[in-house]
């Protein structure tokens, strides 16, 4: 929803969310299989992120080489086809899979440090004041208010191209992710070793990384995971409505491309949809199950 | 109204004013924030080949050289007077959002009509059947579904419905100051789209509480007692769920417009996303801003509603009593 789910977060202002219970444990995946089929799973995991990340190297032609003529339907030259264009479809599939995940990857990275830290510095300094909550977190809360969506294409409004996506990505994730970190870190501030700490005058860095950061960087990294399967649904989203700069073989824009001329060669249409769904479906199952790890741990 | 007067009146007003201070944040996020980022629509539009002359000119064509706090004044009046400003086009931002406002809220109040008795069956369904094949189909359905994009749902479903099966129009053509709920067969795969999406998400929330519910001590008493299983989920499984679900059906109803503007643009919807993205293509910045501070405020709207929700269906919070 809103895009997805990754889209419509649980309301941050609505104190009375029910945001335990969630993880239903509807398949976690690796959960109740043997460690065989967990071998199995990160295996295959871990093909399709060779795949995906050597996939322009392994492509037969170009992104803009035209080999054959349009919808041009399986041969042996193009496996999958061939596009409106005469482009080769697998060619293009694969050319489309390292752009998506290393921005998706980078504008979480870039998020979840600005959302950590937020959420880290508010919470340790909240044992004393409230100011910090009302300056850093409020306004991250009125933030969250807005479709991730519609937060990209305002951004990309008045910063378009590649540096406008990957910044409003991470602006998307920000919020939620100071949420999580200032809630992780709340219950790890009060503990007599962090008080220890303080009253021995520890410096706010070394409080912070000594002290605090080891106790809450599972729930960090299981945040950002979410965070990850949300990003890749916004780089597709705006490869698909056609902002953000994209590449010419960006999966979403492959998807755009090919919807009228679906009847001619559905292919063209399928290999995109099909690769985009994979993508989203494996970081998804991979988040929740990393997510129930770390809830295990914490409590 | 001797509700209003009691500890729910409070609630609401507290809820009503939180709302109204983050309303004003995000406006002077939406409107000095996007001002602060680096670069601006002007220059980025005309390239790094543009003269200072014409970045100039364009700047003072759009109103863009007064001080941006200035700029902020006058936008935040026209919004509270119900005019969100001109385009960079010249038209009034207001007539350029007249229907398509109209056609977009019918596809959201389509899905979220549809969106309660299915999330809350299906939901149900499985909860009653833990750990069962009919559970883990909806839950692993659910699961699947909550990660994919709506407009990879959406083509998958042309692929399907009209290049597959040929019953379905690929594209909604509606002929121009037609309404589209005279074309139902053109709404039929965008909402189902969007449902699909939205339900997937709604079904694991209820799911979960339902579960919870029914392994509690409450149900446990009313089956020794000999109660019927169909009274139990009546009298005590739905009351349970219904506040959390009411929470997830609103928000979700909201954030649907954010997933709409993709499958609008799916099936050339003649709704506010078609607008969004020729706007954003455009460096058309009113245009936008206007359209998510309309959203956002939609979306703070739902969360005191469903806030409102939470209270009047809890009866402990409906009277005051001990928390």
């Amino acid at each position: 929803m809103s895009g997805g789910i990754p889209t419509a977060p649980m309301s941050p202002t609505a104190p009375t969310a029910p945001t335990g219970g969630i993880g239903t444990g509807g398949g976690s995946g690796t959960s109740r299989t043997g460690p065989r089929a967990a071998y199995a799973w990160w295996g295959l995991c871990a093909t399709g992120l060779l795949l995906i990340l050597l996939g322009p190297e392994l492509a037969p032609h170009g992104p803009t080489a035209t080999p054959g003529p349009p919808y041009r339907p399986p041969a042996a030259g193009a496996p999958l086809g061939t596009d409106h264009l005469g482009r080769d479809v697998l060619s293009m599939v694969l050319h489309g899979g390292r752009p998506l995940l290393l921005t998706g990857l980078l504008a979480v990275g870039i998020g979840s440090v600005f959302g950590a830290s937020a959420g880290l510095l508010t919470a340790l300094a909240g044992a004393r004041s409230r100011l910090p909550r009302m300056l850093l977190m409020r306004p991250l809360d009125a933030l969250a208010a807005v479709p991730p969506v519609l937060l990209v294409l305002l951004i990309l409004t008045a910063l378009p191209g590649r540096v406008g996506l990957i910044t409003a990505i991470a602006l998307a994730g920000t919020p939620l992710s100071a949420r999580v970190a200032y809630a992780a870190a709340e219950q790890v501030v009060g503990r007599a070793h962090v008080e220890a700490a303080i009253a021995r005058g520890e410096s706010r860095c070394r409080l912070l990384g000594r002290e605090v950061l080891p106790l809450v960087a599972g729930a960090l990294l299981a945040d950002a995971g979410i965070r990850f399967t949300g990003a890749v649904y916004l780089v597709a989203a705006a490869g698909f409505l056609g902002v953000g700069g994209s590449s010419d073989a960006d999966w979403g824009r492959l998807i755009v491309e090919a919807l009228p001329g679906a009847s001619l060669q559905p292919l063209a249409l399928l290999a995109p949809v099909l690769a985009v769904a994979l993508v989203a479906v494996t970081v998804n199952l991979a988040a929740d199950s990393a997510g129930h790890r770390s809830r295990k741990v914490l409590a | 109204m001797t509700l209003l007067a009691g500890p729910v009146g409070r609630r609401l007003a507290l809820r009503v004013a939180t709302g109204g201070a983050l309303l004003a944040v995000l406006s002077l996020l939406v409107f000095v924030g996007v001002d602060l980022l680096p670069g601006d629509p002007v220059t980025a539009r005309l390239g790094p080949n543009a003269t200072p002359e014409r970045v100039a000119e364009l700047r003072a064509a759009r109103g863009l050289d007064e001080p941006v706090l200035t700029r902020y004044a006058q936008w935040l009046g026209g919004l509270l007077r119900g005019d969100p400003g001109t385009s960079f086009s010249g038209k009034p931002v207001s007539e350029m959002l007249a229907d398509r406002v109209g056609h977009s809220a019918l596809l959201a109040g389509l899905c979220v009509l549809l969106l309660v008795p299915v999330s809350l069956a299906a939901g149900l369904y499985a909860a009653r059947r833990p750990g069962k094949p009919a559970d883990r189909t909806v839950s692993t359905g659910a699961l699947l579904l909550v990660s994919v994009p709506e407009f990879v749902i959406a083509s998958g479903l042309v692929l399907l419905f009209a290049v597959g099966l040929g019953l379905l129009p690929a594209v909604s053509l509606i002929p121009a100051g037609d309404h589209p709920i005279r074309h139902p067969d053109m709404l039929v795969m965008p909402v189902l789209s969007l449902l699909l999406v939205a339900s997937a998400y709604s079904i694991r929330v209820i799911r979960a509480c339902a579960v919870s519910v029914l392994a509690g001590p409450r149900v446990e008493f009313l089956r020794l007692t000999g109660v019927r299983e169909r009274t139990i989920l009546r009298t005590a499984v739905v009351p349970a769920v219904l506040p959390v679900a009411v929470q997830v059906w609103l928000v979700t109803g909201v954030g649907l417009v954010g997933g709409a503007v993709l499958v609008e643009r799916v099936f050339a919807y003649p709704g506010v996303g078609d607008l969004l993205v020729t706007a954003v293509l455009g460096g058309d910045l009113p245009v936008v801003q206007a359209i998510v501070m309309i959203l956002g405020a939609a979306m703070l709207l739902a969360l005191v509603l469903a806030d409102l929700a939470v209270v009047l269906l809890t009866p402990r919070l409906r009277t005051g009593g001990a928390v």
